[in-house]
């Protein structure tokens, strides 16, 4: 659909591969795509008010978010949840992972506990996107700030970052209206989803694991380096043996910290031990084999 | 595998209300802290790692072990074999559409023919 070329040189320059973790990648690639497609093309129109301009650069993403939105109502139908609260879930969540993981969580009937635990590891990674924008936001008040946080997702962060690192005019006011206007987009997506779903008799087993593919379509997108795939097998090893050890959901929660630390310790170990681990091996993505500047050619030394 | 969830509304409104103060927490307080100061290297090295960890025990407890938290292989061959299908596809594609539309399909026929 895009050139990889693109995309690869914006994820370097915006550093945003890092933070990939809400697994959206692909909505977020096409939005920043989109977005400096406008950037090249837009000479900017002084007359046009503010709520257009800041319309036309969320509108790549507001249009991606429809289909997703869609689903995510329809599978949290399916798990239980009413369509006054899947508005409500879209509003104060505002997640696609997390979203879709309540869904998931709820039809294997996992504890409250199990859901929160998961959900606040998940949402963690939010803390490094906050962290990459704060530098933006010295300048607003404190209630700003507790403002913009609230709907600050994935998606609306790599366009913010990449307006605020491109564009010197980019206000956090535009930000915060560039947030709002996707947090328009997906709830009402999702209200949409919902009415669908209870329109349609959907059966659970099918629609549970649209879910599990859609993960693994996650993992698969994460892998960067043989490290990776490691964690992964580390990862799926722990959480058979938690989840059989505490005949709970907890046992995902266990096995998510132990093996993720692994992988931070290990990989610290490797890169100040043995920098020329194999482990350390980038796996190159069939669709970026020509453009990917990040991959570092393999020499054959070892 | 699936079995039908039956919580009530106020559970789904607390899940909510909770869920928006993990999902606000990690949003907020780093935008309020850095602000100021610079993020600790290891933690971003760390957070690296949480998703890949976090979808493998999810897909892992879908396709692996059965509702009563027993591995169990034999009464999931469909969605194992499903879950090979949407790696290749994910890999080779890096659609979602695609590996969740192939997904479907694998799963529900591979479900009819064993």
């Amino acid at each position: 659909m895009f050139k990889d070329g693109v995309q690869l040189y914006y994820l370097t320059e915006a550093d945003i591969a890092k933070w990939q973790a809400g697994g959206m990648r692909n909505l977020v690639l096409h939005a920043i795509y989109l977005e400096a497609l406008f950037l090249t093309k837009q000479v900017p129109n002084p007359n046009e008010p503010k709520w257009r301009t800041t319309l036309n650069v969320s509108m790549p993403l507001n249009l991606s978010y429809i289909p997703i939105g869609l689903a995510c109502g329809v599978l949290l139908h399916a798990a239980g949840f009413n369509t006054l609260l899947t508005g409500l879930v879209s509003i104060f969540i505002f997640s696609g992972g997390a979203q879709f993981m309540i869904a998931s969580m709820l039809t294997i009937n996992a504890p409250l506990v199990s859901i929160v635990l998961m959900l606040f590891f998940l949402e963690l990674r939010y803390a490094l996107l906050g962290s990459s924008l704060s530098r933006y936001l010295t300048k607003t008040s404190e209630r700003f700030k507790l403002i913009f946080a609230v709907s600050m997702n994935d998606e609306n962060y790599a366009v913010n970052y990449l307006k605020f690192a491109t564009d010197k005019k980019w206000t956090p006011r535009e930000a915060l209206m560039v947030e709002h206007y996707s947090l328009l987009f997906w709830t009402v997506s999702n209200l949409v989803g919902s009415l669908i779903g209870s329109a349609l008799k959907i059966d659970l087993t099918v629609v549970h694991f649209a879910l599990t593919a859609l993960f693994l379509y996650m993992i698969i997108m994460q892998v960067k380096n043989r490290l990776t795939i490691l964690i992964s097998v580390v990862a799926a090893l722990l959480a058979v043996f938690f989840l059989v050890l505490t005949k709970s959901t907890l046992g995902l929660v266990i096995a998510t910290l132990i093996s993720s630390f692994i992988g931070f310790a290990l990989e610290h170990y490797l890169k100040t031990k043995r920098p020329s681990s194999r482990l350390l091996y980038k796996i190159r993505s069939r669709s970026s084999k020509d453009e990917d500047e990040d991959v570092v050619e393999e020499s054959g030394e070892n | 595998m699936a079995a039908v969830n039956n919580w009530n509304t106020s559970q789904h409104f607390l899940l909510i209300v909770l869920g928006f103060f993990v999902a606000f927490a990690p949003r907020y307080f780093p935008i309020k802290i850095f602000t100021q100061r610079k993020i600790p290297e290891w933690f971003n090295e760390w957070m690296k790692f949480v998703p890949v960890s976090l979808f493998t025990a999810l897909v892992v407890k879908d396709i692996f072990v059965s509702s009563s938290y027993q591995v169990d292989i034999m009464g999931h061959i469909p969605e194992i074999i499903a879950a090979v299908i949407v790696g290749f596809v994910a890999y080779f594609t890096r659609s979602m559409a695609l590996s969740v539309i192939v997904g479907l399909v694998s799963v529900f026929l591979l479900a009819v023919v064993l």
